[in-house]
Order: C-alpha cells, then sequence, then structure tokens
C-alpha cells in the first residue's frame, strides 16, 4: 500500500494588528482561512488593508495578534485520494476514510517549506543567474546544486542566460529567474508579492504562466499578493480584503474577507 | 539669502551628525587630527627645549671638543680670538669600590670651572639643592646620585682611583656644560684637574673640551662667534664645535624623529583612505539625492554645492575643540614620557601650530572629499536621479588618496633612502596581504565551487565581494602584523641575540684596551681561565673630508653614519678579509702604481698626494655606510688620525658576515698602513669569563680605570631598555592602528550593511533562519579573521627570518604555541567585532523585501 502526503495552512479567528505611535491600527479580524497545497489563491484588496501581513502570517514569518494558525501534514493511504469528497480539514477522502496520520504543527514548523517571489525580484546582483538558482539548494548542502539550477533555467526558458548577471536581464527574465530560485528546492507553498508588479503586460503574462504552471507541476500550494485583477483571477481562489467604510468600534479600519474563504473552515 | 543658506547648512549639519556614516568619518578625521597635532606639538615643544636648552646648557658661547689636547700655539690662537677659555677633560672609566665596579664619565674640571652658569649639588641623598660657582677642590669627587647608589658608597667614603683616595664629599646633580653630554645616560663623577695629572691616564681616549667665553660681559658676539668657527675649520677641522647660534646637537635627531614617526603615519592615512573609499559610495548617493531633490525644486547645482561644501566644512570646524583638547591630553602623557630622556622638558603648547596643523590636515581631507564635489559637480539632475557616478567616484577617491599619500611622504621625508624604505616595506605588506586574501579567497572558492554547503557559500560570497573584503582583511593583517613584530619578534630577537653572542663573544667585550691594557687582560685571562675569543686591533681617526670637501659639505642628509662620522671612530687594519666580513664591491687591497708618498704625510702634504698615492692608502668602507653618506668606490677620505691628515681611497665596500663573531668594522685598512701611521694602538676583544672570576675584574679596573669591558649582562641590559621603549613606541603606535583598523571594518560593514541586510532577507526566503544567517556571518568573519591571521604571521615570519638570516645566520624559529595563541586571539577578536558590527545586517526580514516593492 502506497501512502500520500498533503499540507494545509490554518487560520482560524484570526486577528492581526499593531501600534504606530501610540495609535493602534487593526488590519482584520475573525479570519478563518484554509490554504491547500496544490491549490493556488490569490489575495487582493485596496492598499493598506492588510494583504502582505496576511501573507506574513499565513507564511508563519508573524504571529497574530488574536486566534490561532497551524500547519497541518496529513498521510492518507492511496485509495482513499481517489473518491471525489472532502472531508472537514479539506483531505479529500474515500469512502473508507483512510487518512492514517494527522500531526498539528505551528506555522513555525512551515519554515523549511516555503518559497518566496518578490516584485523586485531580489536576485543577488554579484551571482550569475545560474548562482542565483542554485542558491538555495548549495545553503542546503545540495551536491548537483548548479545542474539542478541550469535544469530549472531551462524549465523557465532561460537555458541561454545562465551566466548572465541580474542587470544584464530584462526584468521579466529576472522574475523568471526568482521563480527558477523559488521553485528549485521544492517548497510545498510559494508566497508571491506582486509578482508581475514591476513588468509590462506581456512579460506579466509570460511570468503569470511560468508561475503558475510550474506550482501546479512542482505539486507547490501558490499565494499570490496582486492588484492585477486579470492576475488573480487565475487562481483557484480568489481572497479579497476590502476596508469597512465603518467599523464597529469607530472611525479604524478594518478588513473583511469575502469569497470562498469562509467556506473551507479549518 | 546668505543667513538662509547658513542657517540650512547649519540645520542639515545637525540632521547628519548622528548617522553613522558621519560619526565614521567624524571618526577618522578627528584620529588623524589627534594624531598630527600631537606629534606637532610634541615635537615643537622638544624643539624650542633643545633651543632653550642650547641657550642655557652650553655653559659657554662655544664649545669646542676634540681627542687630543690643542698645542700651545693653537691655545694662545683661540685666547687670541676669545675673552676667556676653560679646559675640562672627560674620559670614560670604571669607579671600584668593595668589590663594586660602575662604568662613568669622569669629568676633569680646574678652578675657573664652571665658566657660565653654576653648579648645582646637594650635600645629602634627597637633600636641598645648592649652587656653586666651584667645582671639587683636590681630593675630592663628586658624584652623580645614581654611581652613589651603584658604588654603595655614602657621603665622605673614599674611593681608590688609579691608587690615589678621593672623598666623596658631595652629590652632583647639575653641570651647566650639561648639554655636551646630549642624551647619554653614562653615570657622572667630577673631579679635581690636579688630581688627575696624578693619575697619569692615557691621554689619547681623553675628550678635551674649550669652552670658550666669546666676549667679556657674557655677551655673545656674533662676530667673534664667526671668527672662532672660521678657525676651528681651518686649523681643527676634526674637532666638533658647538656655538650658541648654531643648531643643538640633538635638533637634527628629533627631527629626524619626527620625520620616521611621520612616515609611519603613513599606514594611517593609507587606512584612512580605505575607509572614506568605502564611505564616499554611500555619501556621494546621499548627497546626490539631495541634489537632485534641491535641483527639481528650482535650486541651482551652485546652491547645492555650496551647501554640500558648507555641510563638510561646519562638521571639520565642530570636531576641532575635541581634537584640541585630546591632543592637549596626548601631548602631556608623551611629554611625561619623554621627560626620562630629557630632564627638565615641560608641557608647553603651541596655539599657532595647532591651528596650522589643524588646517594642513583639514586640507589633505579636502582633498578627500574632493570626489564627492566632483562626482556632484559634473551631474545632471538626470543623472543624479540616476546615479551613475560611482565609478568615476571610485577613482577620483583612489587619485586623491594617491595624492594625500605623497604628499605626507613628502611633507616627513629628508631622506630619500629611509623614505623609500618605509614606502617599500609599507607597499610589500600591504601587497602581501591583498595577495594572499586574493589567493585564499580565490582558491577556496574554486575548489569548493562543486561543494555545497554555508562554508563554501560564505567563501562564494566573499570571492564576489573581494575588494571590500580584502580592505577588511588589509585593516585587521596590518595592526596584527605590527602587534605581533612588536611583541614577538623583538622579544624573540633579544632572546637570540643574547644566546649568539654567548655562543660567538662570549660573556666580555673589551671594547677599548691600549697594548699595556690589554697585555694585563691577556694575562688576567690566563690566570682566570677565561678564554679570548677574539681581539682586533684599531686606531682611533676621524674623517674631516672626502674628496677634497669638508665632511659636512660633502654629506649633508642626515644619517646614522653621519653622525657617528662627526666623532672618531675605529680604523681596522687587516692583509686579509676578516672572517666576518664579505666583499660587496671593488677589491680587498687592489694595487696602485702611484710614486712613493711621505711616509707621514701632513695636511698640506697629504693634499700634493692626492692623486698619487700608495698601496698602503687604501680602505674598505662598509656598505651601509657607502650608501648613507653617498660614496663609491675610488673616493678619496681624509682622516685625521692623532692629530695627522691622511688620505686613503675607497677600494672596496664590505658588509658583515655573520657566524664568526661580532667585531666588526665599519673602516678598514692595510696592514702594511700602520707602519705609515703613528697612533696609539688598541684593541677590541671578546672573552668567556666564568661566573666565578667576574667578581675579580675589578682588579683590571683598579689598575686601568680607562680600560673600556662590558659584560653580556649589562649588554643585554642595554639592549632590553632600548628594546623596552620601541616596544612602548610601536605598542602606542599599533593601539592607534586597532581603533583606525576597527573603524575600517566598521565603515567597510557599514557601506555594505544594505546588501547584506538583502542577503540575508533572500537567505530567509528560501526557508533559512536567523540562525543561517549569523552562522555564515560568523563564518564569513572568521575567514576574514584567518586569513589577516596567516598574513600577519607569514609578514612577521619573513620578517624574522630576513633579519636573523642577515644578521646571525639563523633560521628563525618561532614558537608554534605562541603562533596558535595570536591566532587565535585575532580569530576570537575580528570574529567577535564583526559579528557584533553585523548585527544590524542581521536584523533582516522578508517583510522588509516586500516593503522595497
Amino acid at each position: 500500500m502506497s501512502f500520500i502526503h498533503t499540507r494545509r495552512i490554518a487560520l482560524k479567528n484570526v486577528r492581526q494588528s499593531f501600534i504606530v505611535n501610540d495609535a493602534p491600527i487593526h488590519l482584520f479580524e475573525n479570519v478563518n482561512l484554509t490554504v491547500e497545497q496544490g491549490q493556488s489563491y490569490a489575495i487582493t484588496g485596496p492598499s493598506g488593508t492588510g494583504k502582505s501581513s496576511l501573507l506574513m502570517l499565513l507564511s508563519g514569518l508573524e504571529k497574530p495578534s488574536a486566534g490561532e494558525g497551524v500547519y497541518v501534514c496529513s498521510t492518507a493511504n492511496k485509495t482513499a485520494q481517489r473518491d471525489g469528497a472532502q472531508n472537514e480539514g479539506g483531505l479529500r477522502e474515500g469512502s473508507q476514510s483512510e487518512v492514517i496520520k494527522e500531526q498539528r504543527l505551528p506555522l513555525e514548523a512551515l519554515r523549511a517549506n516555503i518559497g518566496f517571489i518578490f516584485q523586485q525580484f531580489h536576485l543577488l546582483p554579484e551571482l550569475t543567474a545560474l548562482h542565483n538558482v542554485a542558491l538555495p539548494l548549495k545553503l542546503r548542502g545540495e551536491k548537483n546544486a548548479q545542474e539542478k539550477a541550469a535544469y530549472w533555467l531551462k524549465k523557465v526558458g532561460l537555458a541561454h542566460r545562465l551566466t548572465h548577471k541580474p542587470k544584464q536581464l530584462s526584468g521579466g527574465e529576472q522574475q523568471r529567474v526568482a521563480i527558477a530560485r523559488a521553485l528549485i528546492f521544492e517548497p510545498k507553498f510559494i508566497f508571491a508579492d506582486e509578482p508581475t508588479g514591476n513588468l509590462d503586460v506581456n512579460s506579466a503574462n509570460e511570468v503569470a504562466d511560468m508561475l503558475f504552471s510550474c506550482c501546479e507541476e512542482n505539486g507547490a500550494g501558490l499565494v499570490i499578493v496582486t492588484h492585477n485583477e486579470a492576475l488573480a483571477q487565475r487562481a483557484d481562489q480568489v481572497l479579497r480584503l476590502e476596508r469597512k467604510t465603518k467599523s464597529a468600534s469607530g472611525s479604524n479600519l478594518k478588513s473583511q474577507l469575502r469569497s470562498a474563504v469562509e467556506d473551507t473552515p479549518c | 539669502m546668505l543667513t538662509s543658506t547658513l542657517g540650512l547648512m547649519w540645520q542639515l549639519h545637525q540632521q547628519e551628525k548622528h548617522t553613522t556614516q558621519q560619526m565614521f568619518l567624524r571618526w577618522i578625521q578627528g584620529l588623524l587630527m589627534v594624531f598630527i597635532v600631537t606629534l606637532s606639538q610634541t615635537s615643537d615643544n622638544i624643539q624650542a627645549f633643545l633651543s632653550n636648552n642650547l641657550n642655557s646648557l652650553l655653559g659657554a658661547d662655544v664649545v669646542i671638543a676634540q681627542s687630543h689636547a690643542l698645542t700651545p700655539a693653537q691655545m694662545e690662537a683661540l685666547r687670541a680670538l676669545s675673552h676667556q677659555v676653560v679646559i675640562t677633560q672627560q674620559i670614560t672609566t670604571t669607579l671600584t669600590h668593595e668589590g663594586r665596579w660602575q662604568r662613568a664619565q669622569l669629568k676633569v674640571v680646574d678652578d675657573d670651572y664652571p665658566l657660565q652658569g653654576e653648579l648645582k649639588v646637594t650635600s645629602a641623598m634627597g637633600g636641598a639643592e645648592t649652587s656653586l660657582l666651584r667645582g671639587p677642590a683636590p681630593g675630592q669627587i663628586w658624584l652623580d646620585s645614581r654611581l652613589l647608589a651603584s658604588l654603595s658608597v655614602s657621603l665622605g667614603d673614599t674611593l681608590m682611583l688609579m691608587n690615589r683616595p678621593l672623598k666623596v664629599t658631595r652629590i652632583l646633580q647639575h653641570e651647566p656644560d650639561r648639554l655636551m653630554e646630549g642624551h647619554s645616560v653614562e653615570m657622572r663623577a667630577l673631579i679635581h684637574v690636579k688630581d688627575f695629572q696624578q693619575m697619569a691616564l692615557p691621554e689619547a681616549r681623553i675628550q678635551h673640551r674649550y669652552l670658550i667665553a666669546a666676549h667679556a660681559n657674557g655677551r655673545e658676539s656674533k662676530s667673534v662667534i664667526e671668527q672662532i668657527v672660521d678657525w676651528q675649520k681651518a686649523h681643527l677641522p676634526a674637532a666638533q664645535i658647538h656655538h650658541k647660534q648654531g643648531a643643538h646637537p640633538l635638533a637634527l635627531f628629533w627631527q629626524r624623529t619626527e620625520n620616521f614617526i611621520g612616515l609611519a603615519s603613513l599606514i594611517l592615512f593609507f587606512m584612512s583612505v580605505i575607509a572614506i573609499e568605502q564611505l564616499t559610495h554611500l555619501q556621494l548617493k546621499k548627497e546626490q539625492h539631495f541634489s537632485a531633490v534641491c535641483m527639481s525644486l528650482g535650486a541651482s547645482k551652485r546652491a547645492a554645492f555650496a551647501l554640500s561644501v558648507g555641510k563638510w566644512v561646519l562638521r571639520s570646524v565642530s570636531i576641532m575643540p575635541l581634537v584640541l583638547l585630546v591632543s592637549a591630553g596626548a601631548h602631556g602623557l608623551l611629554i611625561q614620557w619623554l621627560g626620562n630622556t630629557f630632564a627638565d622638558l615641560h608641557w608647553q603648547w603651541n596655539g599657532m601650530l595647532a591651528l596650522q596643523s589643524l588646517l594642513t590636515l583639514s586640507l589633505i581631507l579636502f582633498v578627500f572629499q574632493l570626489p564627492v564635489w566632483v562626482g556632484l559637480w559634473h551631474s545632471s539632475v538626470a543623472k543624479l536621479v540616476n546615479q551613475h557616478q560611482h565609478s568615476r567616484a571610485h577613482r577620483s577617491t583612489l587619485v586623491a588618496g594617491l595624492v594625500v599619500l605623497s604628499g605626507v611622504a613628502w611633507a616627513y621625508s629628508d631622506n630619500g633612502l629611509l623614505t623609500a624604505m618605509v614606502l617599500l616595506s609599507l607597499l610589500v605588506s600591504v601587497v602581501l596581504i591583498l595577495f594572499l586574501s586574493w589567493l585564499a579567497l580565490t582558491l577556496g572558492e574554486s575548489l569548493t565551487k562543486n561543494v555545497s554547503g554555508l562554508m563554501p557559500f560564505a567563501l562564494y560570497m566573499m570571492k564576489q565581494r573581494i575588494v571590500s573584503k580584502s580592505t577588511q582583511i588589509l585593516g585587521v593583517g596590518l595592526c596584527a602584523f605590527l602587534l605581533l613584530f612588536t611583541l614577538m619578534l623583538l622579544n624573540d630577537l633579544g632572546d637570540t641575540m643574547t644566546r649568539y653572542q654567548r655562543q660567538h663573544d662570549g660573556n666580555l667585550l673589551v671594547s677599548q684596551a691600549s697594548d699595556a691594557q690589554m697585555r694585563d687582560v691577556v694575562a688576567w685571562a690566563e690566570q682566570h681561565q677565561a678564554e679570548i675569543r677574539m681581539q682586533k686591533p684599531y686606531v682611533y681617526a676621524s674623517l674631516t673630508q672626502v674628496n677634497g670637501l669638508g665632511l659636512g659639505d660633502f654629506a649633508s642628509r642626515p644619517s646614522e653614519s653621519l653622525d657617528t662620522f662627526k666623532r672618531p671612530i675605529r680604523l681596522h687594519w687587516s692583509k686579509t678579509v676578516p672572517s666576518n666580513n664579505r666583499i660587496v664591491n671593488g677589491q680587498w687591497w687592489g694595487k696602485h702604481n702611484a710614486p712613493e708618498a711621505p711616509t707621514k704625510p701632513t695636511l698640506k702634504a697629504s693634499s700634493q698626494y692626492r692623486d698619487s698615492l700608495q698601496r698602503w692608502q687604501q680602505v674598505s668602507v662598509e656598505q651601509e655606510v657607502m650608501t648613507d653618506l653617498g660614496l663609491t668606490i675610488g673616493d678619496k677620505l681624509t682622516l685625521m688620525i692623532a692629530q695627522q691628515a691622511y688620505v686613503f681611497q675607497i677600494s672596496a665596500s664590505h658588509a658583515y658576515k655573520p657566524g664568526k663573531g661580532s667585531i666588526t668594522f665599519w673602516v678598514q685598512m692595510p696592514s702594511e698602513a700602520i707602519a705609515h701611521i703613528s697612533a696609539p694602538h688598541y684593541t677590541m676583544a671578546s672573552l668567556e669569563v666564568t661566573p666565578q672570576s667576574f667578581p675579580r675584574l675589578g682588579a683590571l679596573w683598579q689598575k686601568h680605570p680607562s680600560l673600556r669591558m662590558v659584560s653580556l649582562q649589562e649588554m643585554t641590559a642595554r639592549f632590553d631598555t632600548t628594546l623596552a621603549m620601541v616596544t612602548q613606541v610601536i605598542s602606542a603606535f599599533s593601539v592607534l592602528i586597532i581603533v583606525v583598523a576597527s573603524i575600517v571594518i566598521l565603515a567597510s560593514i557599514h557601506a555594505f550593511e544594505s546588501k547584506e541586510k538583502q542577503k540575508n532577507s533572500i537567505i530567509q526566503s528560501f526557508g533559512f533562519t536567523q540562525k543561517t544567517c549569523l552562522t555564515l556571518n560568523v563564518i564569513e568573519w572568521g575567514i576574514t579573521g584567518l586569513i589577516a591571521a596567516i598574513g600577519a604571521i607569514l609578514g612577521t615570519y619573513i620578517a624574522g627570518l630576513l633579519i636573523y638570516q642577515s644578521q646571525f645566520s639563523l633560521v628563525y624559529q618561532p614558537s608554534l604555541l605562541w603562533l596558535l595563541g595570536t591566532v587565535s586571539v585575532i580569530l576570537l577578536g575580528v570574529t567577535a567585532l564583526g559579528v557584533i558590527a553585523s548585527k544590524n545586517s542581521l536584523k533582516s526580514s522578508i517583510r522588509a523585501l516586500m516593503a522595497e516593492s
């Protein structure tokens, strides 16, 4: 009998607020959200509603002011996956309900399984494209880092740019290098912050295609923060943070979640 | 308009002064200013002291000193030129008392002494000083307090000198002609001439001094002094002369000391160039951004430029009060320390000089700042926004640095050879460390190219940032090298020298023994089973002319050799090349086909034979002396030997060859020459004496007080004293280097902080924690420290090897424990400083990368 491992990130009744110049700022509250490995999500909304903060919470890099975030790792047998129903935790299970093991871990445990893609690409300027992509594997002590990096660069269509440094590449090419770099160590989740924000329409489409297809192929969960509606619509689910016109407590801004998020409680 | 511009300048200056970058710049400026102001003040203080000292401590208007008494005719001529002449004699002797002995300078005076000024004495240890206008009476001896303590003598005791009893009646505190002792640390004693005449000490080694009053009322008379100087030049060319209108005998020495320290400060300036170069990028970026904003708001380029210059002026002026305060304190400490060498040296502040030093240094710093202003001036708004001036600024900083370094080298250079040597050794150290950095990082990176892990990554990143890393390594390496050189090599050198001298020269060195004295030494050695290791004869000679020119006219460049040649030197004769010498140039006693010269040529006669010399009229001169004085093979030297002038031609130059004893001579002549020269012969010798026989040396000194012998213990004690002084100076300088090196490290960390932060954030975005970044940081600084430590140790080892090889023919074997300990200390120190200073760049987050979006 073979097993399948799936992972998900779950936020439950999460609130995020902070204090700036002695004034409390509430970003959002009562957020319940599950992000599954293999699925894509887009977080949209006006500036200042807490999109990036939500990304940081999901990646476990920041802690919520209230509520709970967990990283769930489940193991099920293969036959169980053939059936289509979903259980409460989001895991597909068959008629025999074959979940063998489920581990609920704090979100910090996600650390080694996440990758990031930024609007400004953030490639190291001293390194070539090949070395930039090989970097995560080199740091992990993997032996065939450069071969794998060459493979990934070929995959994102930059086989001819291996020895080029970032400043010798166009914006679209730089972002493709960044995608290869984020995926090379096979993270379970990819978090992308405005990945096409610095690109023209053509490059943005190319990069988006690349990003979605690579994540799908790698079985990685993808969470994108974007203002770009077209890009957001390509995700399996869209999460929209909206500014409340007037909160119950008065003048504080609040964010509201809409869409299917609330349909998949943790 | 002007007021508002000034107001804005002040406001911007106040805002910027708390930034890290400005803080580093202030530190560098401040340290350089403190160094230069302290150095110039101390030097000025010493020169002023020496100048006063010349007037108050010459004890006469003119002093003529030579190793022979003036002839009656010369004496008559001198008396005719001057108002009064007082004669003193001085001899180095060894005084003994109840089994103890001590070398001392014995000064012999008559009833007319002192000529000008007063003698200061006490009648009890620590008692009140009394001023006297007469020296000791016959039968009395006055000792200085150190000599009194050394011989365990009390006032009222009797000392025997050449079988003549002398009663100790006073403690000698001060002689008005003390200047003539220079900064000699010899112990001193004073006796009456009548006692001395009855002692019949060998005449040849007595230093005769003629204290001359030029004018009746003690007033200086320029024309009289000039006449005496002219007379001395014509009739006593080998004599030393000092007068109130001349330079202090130590003035040149201290000028050279200041120049040497000034040249050594090139290291400080060099490291400052590195630190400023690192900060210039950031500064230019900020200035350009600010100018772009100003110009986009309609301000002229000139106004933006003026603001930048104004801010710099405010920054420079604002640190000056603190600089002056710290310099005054440092100057005070130095004066206190130098008080051991110069008695009565007091703290004195020259405000004008301080201002001058500050302005000069400001000019230097202005040159450092030029690249930023050049960058600003040549920029358009578009270029300013794009900030494409970095490579130009980088080049300009290097050019400015070179200009400054050349300027400093030129300002402190009084001797081309010394400057070249200092610059060359600096350059070699810098190139060595840079090469080592490049080699280690390149090799490390290429060897680990296909290996993964934190170490290969750290090596790779360091290789990519090799310029900044090399400068960090250079800073650390240079100060570690200086410290190691001082603490390890010099101390080690002391021990090795002692061992070496013991092995080759025995434990007792006879530096001057007349024939009669040497016979007694040989007899004493036989009697006490002492082994004579080496014996070499010599005569005393004074170099008066080179190729017919007076020594002062021929060689005006100050050097150690010139200083020594102003006094009589030892002239050795030897048929063959001594076993501890080797020929560098020329031929050891080549043939001359010239006609026969008179057996004893006089000064007048010798000039007729300058171009027709005999075979015996050749000398070989030590190679370093040749270089110092600018002599070449074939040059003719006029040597005054026992008041007769002899002309010799340089036929060879020789150098010391280690391994066969250390008694060597700067000038040597053929054996047959001695038949043509009538002068007292002396011998230098080395002996190995058993410890039991040492106390019996007193008998030899009792019989021959002028016999000059020094034990290995005394020699090493003198060496240790010199070493301790050198160690103190270098250690103090090293502390300064450490501070500047720390600033270099901090400045380069600051310059790369944003890049480092970005790198750390990116690493975290790969799923790593801050702990990984910290580990990487520790590895990086560990490698930096390791390369610097290896560079420093290698530099010290090479220096040690060269010194040992050239001086002792030995292989330098440093202590392994010392080496490991040093590497560990440097590694720990550098890693700790680096990691602590990099803590800001470790406070990175992925959130920050997002914020940049």
